[in-house]
């Protein structure tokens, strides 16, 4: 199975959209249809830190996008086109299918809910098992799964990014000390930056700016 | 909508093939996951965080319930997703430039393939299949590839260096860690937010940010401080 490289899994949703409009449309998208409800739904997400995917244990990185139809190539190519759109989801993350996709469902089942109503058959998911009856029916297996990062859980992604830029200050500032000084710094360093301690300090998973990225 | 997450870009092409190809373009991808030496250039590539290649046929599309149409393509569809640093052009330019071949691997049986070298064409190509991101999220987007890949090493260095150290004299100490050091040497860089890339995502942020904070001040103030 291509899904997987080490230990990081490729997960692919193309999860069909219901065909044309709601009766009652949310306020102001009066004669939109599903698709577009969906994408506006998407576009209202916050970003960084607060994106619900933020919440999500073991996420990478992860995206959401319409498909509406089929690319044409132009002649001599046959011009063809989906009898559904589909909402794409693409998650890189670590561990096992099951495993993620129960942290999901706990973490973020509210914005989950808001963006797959709009699909064919969500409405029989009434918890985390037909949730993942659901997603399992939407996935489509990965040809090939290229992994060029590292595939370690993502807290010790984090802790291991914070390490690195707390240990490169550290280097820069302590730079000529005497051995005396040095050591005891050292000290004083990891008291503070706690390298076996994964859950704290430690970098917030999505934060995009240096005043936010330290969770103390 | 945006493609970009701090430094990541997320790329998304959907390319058409014949169904008699297609097997041939799946048997190229098995034999890439069997010896590496076919992806020697994408390896090459440190900028790729994770990347993947996807072909469905028309039975493949999930369809959920009776009333749901079955989709009738003839075609193939191949479904490219990427996660890289930098911007669309240094990106479709470095596979162009350094990976061509490789490249021209993948995508050869995708109809009218222009190949990657001349670079125009290929641009052209790849603009005319792709298709935008809705939402993008990255759990480290002050990280590249790269210094993911160099904080696990100093992560090593550092966990293997601390009981090492913990009865040495101080000037031992000293030894250790200019060895330390001279063994971290290319890891050791601090990370900020990237430059704007994209004027389009620095707004929808600065957007998303306006947002929140205008919430923020709806709530009572024992709220606002749990945000």
């Amino acid at each position: 199975m291509a899904n997987k490289s080490g230990n990081a899994y490729g997960l692919t949703l193309l999860c069909p959209i219901l065909p044309g409009s709601p009766k009652q449309a949310p306020q102001g998208m009066n004669e939109q249809t599903y698709a577009a409800l969906i994408r506006f739904q998407l576009q209202q997400l916050a970003v960084n830190e607060r994106s619900p995917m933020a919440r999500v244990p073991n996420t990478y990185l992860s995206r959401l996008w319409v498909l509406n139809d089929v690319p044409y190539q132009g002649r001599p190519a046959t011009l063809e086109h989906l009898k559904s759109a589909y909402l794409v989801f693409s998650s890189n993350f670590h561990g096992e299918l099951e495993d993620y996709l129960h942290g999901m469902w706990k973490a973020v089942e509210p914005e989950i809910r808001a963006v797959l109503q709009y699909c064919v058959g969500f409405d029989r998911v009434a918890n985390a098992a037909t949730f993942i009856q659901y997603i399992k029916k939407c996935q489509v297996t990965t040809t090939f799964f290229f992994n060029g990062s590292s595939d370690e859980p993502l807290a010790v992604q984090l802790k291991s990014l914070y390490l690195k830029q707390e240990f490169s200050k550290f280097a820069f500032a302590n730079q000529g000390k005497n051995s005396v000084d040095l050591q005891a710094a050292f000290r004083e360093f990891v008291a503070r930056a706690q390298p076996s301690n994964l859950a704290r300090p430690t970098w917030r998973a999505g934060a995009y700016h240096l005043d936010t990225v330290v969770l103390e | 909508m945006s493609n970009i997450a701090g430094k990541a870009y997320a790329m998304n092409a959907v390319t058409p093939m014949h169904w008699y190809t297609a097997w041939m373009n799946k048997f190229f991808f098995w034999v890439s996951g069997r010896f590496t030496s076919f992806l020697g250039g994408l390896l090459t590539l440190s900028l790729i965080h994770y990347a993947r290649w996807v072909i469905v046929k028309a039975d493949q599309f999930p369809r959920l319930s009776p009333d749901q149409p079955k989709e009738t393509l003839k075609y193939h569809y191949m479904i490219f997703f990427s996660n890289f640093n930098g911007s669309w052009d240094q990106y479709v330019d470095s596979f162009s430039s350094a990976i061509s071949g490789g490249l021209d691997k993948f995508w050869i049986f995708s109809i009218k393939y222009p190949k990657s070298i001349p670079m125009l064409p290929f641009h052209r190509y790849i603009t005319a299949n792709q298709i935008w991101t809705d939402h993008y999220y990255n759990a480290y987007p002050m990280a590249s590839s790269n210094d993911v890949k160099s904080a696990r090493r100093v992560k090593d260095g550092l966990l293997a260096f601390m009981p090492n150290v913990e009865r040495a004299s101080p000037e031992e100490f000293q030894q250790k860690y200019n060895r330390l050091l001279l063994s971290l040497q290319h890891d050791l860089s601090q990370m900020d937010a990237n430059q704007v890339v994209s004027l389009a995502a620095s707004s929808v942020e600065h957007r998303l940010h306006k947002e929140i904070e205008k919430e923020k001040e709806r709530l009572p103030v024992r709220q606002r401080a749990e945000m």
